[in-house]
């Protein structure tokens, strides 16, 4: 295996595993939140799972970038590439928007939608604020995401 | 700060916030005091209860603890309760009375082996908080014999010992609590020791003194009368309170309860730490004094602008 081979492999690698954290720990403190709601009132199952999902989407997106990534260098499908070293840097490098932004907004997001359990408990009305604030936070996620794509899939291999 | 650190409590906090509307609001106060009867306010009460049971700080508590066992800033709040039970304590122990019927609840302490504590001055069995005010409490209480004495020792010393472990925890929240909690006690003490021409001696025992009142001068202020008193606490960030207490002591108490209330309202916002959970229990504590006020204004015949400007701010 070349030296390119094992720094694109760990761009892959990078990519599930940050933003796998990032959504693990989102969606671990919005379900913290949700079961003290849920204990007060088990109504609101509901309307607080849906804020406990917002935060899981960056491991999925982590997921994509590496199978992506994976599939681009032949490490899936048997047919792996012969990569210099600049390609392997490249490859990593190109793991990172999705590894890093996904990993901190996953973070915060599950910080925002844990607070949006808040509004939940006090006005469930108002539910969809919350879900919406939450939401605003993926955008950088969805971005990070498409410059990763953007880049592994214009490398040349 | 670490993710887990900044996010301590979510799940209490988030539980709070839905306990929140079963706290008494503005509106349900005035509806209590528009009611005409006892039956009618308790019909008013029991449909905001719903089918809950019917609050109690003790119920307030056993929830804080359910989601935060181990929070030392919450502790914090129980020790006026802990300090006034060792008071009660140690009067039963020396007058062989029964102190269950004076005891307060929710308390740190084991009420059921406190007076069998004293008694058996052992001390190193009661927490850490209380130990030494015990000891020095009981050994002036039974040479003196003076429980005026004795209770304004233990008094000082529950404000000195609240600041100094508020200040321990770093936690903001708590230390301006602890402060205001100070403040409120010494101005209180200062000023009664002043109407009623207590000693140096008796001063120094009683105010505990803080960031904001400096204790000798303090102490100086009110053994040279009210006046000098007044004058003295309004070179102090409590000149407003100062004004009320000069006009009325209720309304000092009351200007003393809303200073809690809005700093209890500073941490309504937060979605993490103790100090949400800590401004619930405030918020429970203030509204049950409210329907105490409420019962003892009504079964005194006060009329409702009275009642009205006794009632304290609330948290909802």
């Amino acid at each position: 295996m070349t030296n390119g081979m094992v720094l694109a492999i760990i761009g892959a690698a990078l990519a599930a595993l940050l933003a796998g954290i990032g959504s693990a720990k989102g969606v671990g403190l919005v379900g913290e939140a949700a079961a003290g709601v849920v204990s007060v009132d088990p109504s609101k199952f509901s309307k607080v799972l849906i804020l406990q999902l917002l935060p899981g989407t960056q491991g999925l997106y982590g997921l994509l970038t590496a199978i992506i990534l994976l599939s681009r260098i032949g490490v899936i499908g048997g047919n792996a590439v012969d990569l210099s070293t600049s390609q392997g840097w490249a490859f990593l490098v190109a793991a990172l928007p999705i590894a890093i932004v996904g990993l901190i907004s996953g973070m915060v997001q599950g910080k925002t939608a844990a607070a949006g359990v808040g509004i939940t408990a006090k006005k469930p009305e108002h539910n969809g604020k919350g879900i919406i604030m939450a939401a605003m936070v993926e955008t950088y996620a969805i971005l990070a995401l498409l410059i990763s794509i953007l880049m592994i899939y214009n490398i040349e291999v | 700060m670490s993710f887990k650190k900044e996010t301590k409590y979510a799940d209490g906090v988030a539980a709070v916030k839905a306990m929140e509307s079963t706290l008494l609001t503005a509106g349900d106060i005035e509806q209590l005091i528009s009611a005409s009867t006892k039956a009618e306010a308790e019909s008013l009460l029991n449909a905001k209860r719903g089918s809950g049971e019917a609050l109690s700080l003790e119920s307030v508590w056993s929830f804080l603890q359910d989601y935060a066992p181990d929070c030392a800033e919450l502790k914090l709040l129980l020790y006026k309760n802990d300090f006034h039970n060792l008071k009660a304590a140690l009067k039963a122990v020396i007058s062989g009375k029964e102190p269950e019927r004076y005891y307060l609840r929710p308390t740190l302490l084991e009420l059921d082996t406190l007076s069998g504590i004293l008694l058996k001055k052992d001390y190193p069995a009661l927490p850490e908080h209380i130990r030494d005010t015990a000891e020095r409490a009981y050994e002036l209480l039974t040479r003196t014999m003076d429980g005026q004495l004795a209770d304004s020792l233990i008094d000082s010393a529950a404000v000195s010992t609240l600041l100094n472990d508020a200040e321990r925890t770093g936690n903001d929240f708590m230390i301006k609590y602890a402060e205001l909690t100070e403040a409120a006690a010494d101005i209180k003490t200062a000023y009664r020791c002043s109407v009623m021409g207590k000693n140096t001696a008796f001063l120094e025992l009683a105010v505990a003194g803080g960031k904001d009142l400096e204790k000798d001068q303090l102490i100086s202020a009110a053994l040279s009368g009210t006046e000098s008193l007044f004058e003295y606490l309004d070179t102090t960030p409590y000149s407003e309170a100062a004004a009320l207490l000069k006009r009325s002591p209720v309304a000092f108490e009351k200007w003393c309860d809303d200073a809690v209330m809005e700093l209890a309202e500073s941490a309504r916002l937060l979605s993490f730490g103790s100090e949400p959970l800590a401004a619930y229990y405030i918020a429970a504590e203030t509204g049950l004094k409210n329907l105490r006020i409420l019962t003892v204004c009504r079964e005194s015949g006060a009329d409702r602008e009275t009642i009205t400007e006794r009632m304290r701010r609330l948290y909802v």
